[in-house]
C-alpha cells in the first residue's frame, strides 16, 4: 500500500473535500431531476410542469410515448415497420376517424402491446385499431428479448420507475429539444408519427431480386402450433370496450418468402391467421386482412424495398381494405 | 448485484454505509455487521448459492480449530481436497466429461450445474489460509472473523486475492476515526477511476469487440475488423483493473487496505516484468502455493534442477490458463505465457540485452497476440481473428473508434491507479473534489444510458 494513502491526515480539509464531492453530485442529480420533471422529456405526461407540446425526437419507440396520449387522435395504427407506410391522413379520410401512426419498428409483439395499452390508457374513446400482425406475431414460442431492450419503462409503471431511467445523456437531450420547442427554435417532429421510408429507399433505388420460390415438402398433416401472441394480443383487446373496431392486417411480402401452398409453413400461416381471427370475430367493424399471398402485386419487385418492407402501391391498397373493413366488418371486399 | 449497477450504488452501499456507521462506535459488532452485509450482497448476486458459501466457510473453519486442537494436518488436506474437489465440480465437471467422452469415442452427458459466484476466489482464500495454517505460520481465528475474511463483499466475487496476514488484523477496526474524511476520498477516487475505467473504457470496447468476435466464431472476418479484435486486451485490462480499484475503494469505505492488483502492466518491458505487474495478487498465490512447492519437490537430480525449475513454471502458467477457465484455449494461452517467461529467462541468461523499448514493443505485442486465444474460444476462432489482419485498417469506422484509441494512450502513457489517486490526493483540494463529483455524476449517467455489463472476470 502507498504510503501516501495509508497515512492519516485530520486535516479539516478532507472533511470539506468529501463534502464538496457528495454536495457537488447530489446537487447535480437534484439539479437534473428537476429539470426533466419540469420539461418531461419524452412527453409521457407523468411530468411537466412547463407544458411543452411535442417531442423532437425521431425515434418511435421513445417517440410514440407523447403521441400516443394526443387527444386529437382517436384510433391508432399499430405493429412493426411493416405498418410504417400505412398514412394516417388518408385513412382519416377515408373513414372520418383521426388515426395517429405509433408503429415500433423492430420491436417484439410485447412492444407493441405496451404502447396499445398506453394509447389505450390515455384514451377514454378509442373508435378503431389497425394492428399489423407480421411474422413476429406468428412465432409459436415467445422470442427472446432484442438486443437493444425496448423501454418499458416509458409506457409502464409508475413515475418513480421513470424518473430512474431520466438518468441519461438520451433524456438530457430530449429535455434540451423540449426547451427548444418551447423556445421556437426547434420544430417537434409530425404529430401522427407517420414517416415514408421511401425517403430514405427511393422508388427504384432498391428492391429485391426475384427468385424461384424454394420447394417445400408436402405436408398434410395437421398443425398444433400455439401462438402466444395471440393469445397477449386477445387479452389486450378484450379489455377494450365491444364497439372499438380492430383491423388486423397480415402485411404482404414479396413473393419469395410467401409459405408455397401444400407445405408446412402455410398450414402454419392459416393455423395463425385462424388465431387472429378469432380475435376480431363477432367484433362490429371488425376485420383480419391477409395480405401475405403470391399474386401480381408480390411478385413485382418494384412494389418492395425488402423481402417485407412494401412501397406505396401496396400501402394504398392496404389502406383501402382497412377502410372497408371499418365500413363493412368481415363482409368487406377487399382488392389486392 | 454488480459494483457499476444502480442498485448496488444508489442501494446496497449507501445502506451498507449506513448501517455500518451506526455498528462502528461498537467493537463487538463490527465484524457481524461486515458480515451481515457481505453475505446479503452475495445472497442479492447469488442466491443459489448462499447455502455453499455459508457451508464452506463452517467447514473450514471448524477444520482449522480441529487442527489447533489435535495438530492433524491430514484434516487440513482432506478439507483443502474437499475445496478443489467442489471448485472441480461446479467449474470443471462438464469440461472432463467432454474430454472423458472425446477419449472413450462416446458422448457423455453434461451436468446441469451453474458456477457459483466468486467460487475460484473464495476457495482460494481457504487454501491460502489453511495451507498456512499447515505450515504452522497462521494463528486461529474467530468463526466471525474468518468469515468476513472469505466473504467480505469487496473481494468476495472477483478479488483481489488477499492473504490472511494482509487483512485479518485489519477487521473490526475503528473506521470513523480522526482522518476518515481522508481514507473516504481516496475511496471515493478509486472507485470513480474504477468506474471510468469499466462503464467508459472497457464496456466501450467491448460494444466494438463483442460483435466480432461472435463473427470470428462462425467465419472469417471482413473490413480489418480483425484489428479491432487484436486490442482484447486493453478492454480486459480496463476491465479487471477497474474491478479492482472499484474494490479497493469499497475496501477503504469499510476500513480494510486491500493489496493492489495491477500496476500499469502494458508498460512492462518483458513478459517476466508482466506478470508482476497483472493481476498481482493471483501469480503471488501461484507464486507461494504451486510454483515453489513444485520447485522445491525433490523430484529430479541437482544438475536438472532447471528443467525442474522451468517444468514448474510451465506447469504453474499452464494452471494459470485452466483457473480462468475450462478451456483448452485458456490452457493454451497459460502454456504459452508459460514459454514466453522460460524464453524470457534464458534470454536473460544468455542472450545478448534488450533495448527496453524493443522489450516493451515485443511484450505488448505477445499480450495482444494471446489475448485474442483468450476471448475467442477456440483455435478457429483466433485464427480468424489472426488471419483477418492480413487486411487494411478499418479507418473508415472513424470515431467509431475512440475507444481503441483511447485505451493504448491510458495504458502506456498514465501511470498505476494507485499512483493517480496517491497524486490527487496530497492534499486537500476543494475544486478538485467538486470536480469528482460532477465525474460521478458522469458516470452515473453513463451507466444509465449504456445498461449495465458484467465484469469479465465474474465468470472465473
Amino acid at each position: 500500500m502507498s504510503s501516501s494513502i495509508s497515512s492519516s491526515d485530520a486535516s479539516p480539509g478532507w472533511g470539506r473535500c468529501l463534502a464538496a464531492c457528495i454536495g457537488t453530485l447530489a446537487l447535480g442529480a437534484a439539479l437534473i431531476a428537476t429539470l426533466v420533471m419540469l420539461v418531461d422529456p419524452y412527453d409521457s405526461g407523468r411530468f411537466g410542469a412547463f407544458g411543452i407540446v411535442g417531442v423532437s425526437d425521431r425515434n418511435p419507440w421513445t417517440a410514440n410515448v407523447s403521441r400516443a396520449r394526443d387527444p386529437q387522435f382517436d384510433s391508432a395504427i399499430l405493429g412493426n415497420s411493416t405498418g410504417q407506410l400505412l398514412e394516417p391522413a388518408r385513412l382519416d379520410e377515408a373513414t372520418g376517424l383521426r388515426f395517429v401512426q405509433l408503429v415500433a419498428p423492430g420491436a417484439d409483439p410485447r412492444g407493441d402491446l405496451a404502447i396499445l395499452d398506453f394509447f389505450a390508457e390515455h384514451h377514454q374513446t378509442i373508435r378503431a385499431l389497425v394492428i399489423s400482425v407480421d411474422q413476429p406475431w406468428c412465432s409459436n414460442t415467445v422470442l427472446p428479448p432484442p438486443k437493444d431492450p425496448f423501454p418499458y419503462w416509458l409506457y409502464e409503471g409508475g413515475p418513480l420507475r421513470h424518473l430512474g431511467n431520466l438518468f441519461t445523456w438520451a433524456a438530457l437531450d430530449r429535455s434540451f429539444q423540449r426547451i427548444a420547442i418551447a423556445r421556437g427554435a426547434r420544430r417537434p417532429v409530425r404529430a401522427d408519427g407517420y414517416w415514408n421510408y421511401e425517403e430514405l429507399w427511393a422508388p427504384g433505388a432498391k428492391h429485391p431480386t426475384a427468385a424461384e420460390p424454394a420447394k417445400a415438402a408436402p405436408f398434410t398433416g395437421k398443425v398444433t402450433d400455439s401462438f402466444p401472441y395471440a393469445g397477449m394480443l386477445a387479452a389486450a383487446i378484450g379489455k377494450l370496450p365491444r364497439d372499438v373496431s380492430v383491423v388486423l392486417v397480415m402485411p404482404p411480402t414479396f413473393y419469395t418468402i410467401v409459405p408455397g401452398s401444400g407445405s408446412r409453413d402455410a398450414a402454419a400461416h392459416t393455423a395463425c391467421r385462424e388465431a387472429y381471427r378469432s380475435i376480431v370475430s363477432g367484433r362490429a367493424n371488425s376485420n383480419l386482412i391477409d395480405y401475405r399471398v403470391d399474386n401480381a402485386l408480390t411478385r413485382d419487385p418494384s412494389n418492395f424495398v425488402d423481402l417485407i418492407h412494401y412501397r406505396a402501391a401496396i400501402a394504398r391498397r392496404i389502406e383501402q381494405g382497412i377502410a372497408a373493413s371499418l365500413r363493412a366488418g368481415a363482409a368487406a371486399e377487399i382488392s389486392f | 448485484m454488480l459494483f457499476n449497477d444502480y442498485p448496488f450504488l444508489l442501494v446496497f452501499l449507501p445502506a451498507a454505509l449506513l448501517i455500518y456507521r451506526l455498528a462502528d462506535p461498537y467493537p463487538h459488532l463490527r465484524i457481524g455487521v461486515q458480515v451481515a452485509l457481505s453475505l446479503a450482497f452475495y445472497a442479492w448476486g447469488s442466491p443459489s448459492f448462499i447455502l455453499l458459501l455459508v457451508t464452506s466457510i463452517a467447514i473450514n473453519w471448524i477444520a482449522s480449530v480441529i487442527h489447533g486442537r489435535v495438530k492433524w494436518k491430514a484434516l487440513l488436506t482432506l478439507v483443502i481436497g474437499l475445496d478443489l474437489a467442489v471448485l472441480a465440480l461446479f467449474k470443471y465437471a462438464n469440461f472432463l466429461l467432454a474430454n472423458l467422452g472425446l477419449v472413450l469415442g462416446t458422448t457423455l452427458p453434461a451436468l446441469d450445474i451453474g458456477l457459483p459466484l466468486g467460487i475460484s476466489f473464495f476457495t482460494f482464500h481457504h487454501i491460502m489460509y489453511l495451507v498456512d495454517l499447515k505450515r504452522g505460520r497462521a494463528p486461529l481465528y474467530t468463526l466471525d472473523r474468518y468469515a468476513l475474511y472469505i466473504a467480505f463483499f469487496p473481494q468476495a466475487i472477483a478479488g483481489p486475492l488477499a492473504r490472511w496476514s494482509e487483512v485479518m488484523h485489519q477487521f473490526g477496526r475503528q473506521v470513523y476515526v480522526p482522518g476518515w474524511q481522508r481514507q473516504f476520498c481516496i475511496a471515493t477516487c478509486f472507485i470513480a477511476l474504477g468506474l471510468f475505467e469499466k462503464v467508459v473504457i472497457a464496456d466501450s470496447i467491448a460494444h466494438l469487440l463483442d460483435p466480432i468476435y461472435a463473427q470470428a466464431a462462425s467465419g472469417p472476418l471482413a473490413s480489418g475488423d480483425a484489428w479491432l479484435a487484436f486490442c482484447f486486451s486493453f478492454q480486459i485490462l480496463f476491465d479487471f483493473s477497474g474491478y479492482s480499484d472499484i474494490a479497493i475503494g469499497l475496501g477503504l469505505l469499510f476500513g480494510v487496505q486491500l493489496p493492489y492488483n495491477f500496476n500499469a502492466p502494458l508498460r512492462s518491458t518483458s513478459i517476466q516484468d508482466f506478470w508482476q505487474r497483472w493481476h498481482i495478487t493471483l501469480m503471488l498465490f501461484l507464486r507461494d502455493y504451486v510454483f515453489y512447492p513444485l520447485v522445491n519437490l525433490r523430484l529430479l537430480p541437482r544438475r536438472f534442477l532447471p528443467v525442474q525449475f522451468f517444468g514448474a513454471m510451465m506447469i504453474t502458467m499452464a494452471l494459470c490458463g485452466l483457473w480462468h477457465g475450462a478451456s483448452w484455449t485458456f490452457v493454451l494461452w497459460g502454456v504459452l505465457h508459460g514459454l514466453a517467461l522460460v524464453a524470457c529467462a534464458l534470454w536473460r541468461r544468455y542472450g545478448p540485452d534488450f533495448p527496453s523499448w524493443l522489450g516493451w514493443a515485443l511484450t505488448v505485442l505477445f499480450v495482444l497476440a494471446t489475448g485474442v486465444i483468450f476471448r475467442a474460444g477456440s483455435v478457429d476462432a483466433a485464427w480468424h481473428v489472426f488471419a483477418g489482419l492480413a487486411q487494411a485498417l478499418p479507418l473508415a469506422r472513424g470515431q467509431q473508434l475512440w475507444p481503441l484509441m483511447a485505451a493504448p494512450l491510458f495504458a502506456f502513457l498514465l501511470p498505476a491507479s494507485q499512483d493517480i489517486v496517491a497524486f490527487f490526493t496530497r492534499r486537500p483540494n476543494v475544486v478538485m473534489a467538486g470536480l469528482l463529483g460532477v465525474g460521478i455524476l458522469a458516470l452515473l449517467i453513463q451507466i444509465g444510458e449504456r445498461g449495465v455489463h458484467e465484469f469479465v472476470y465474474f465468470q472465473f
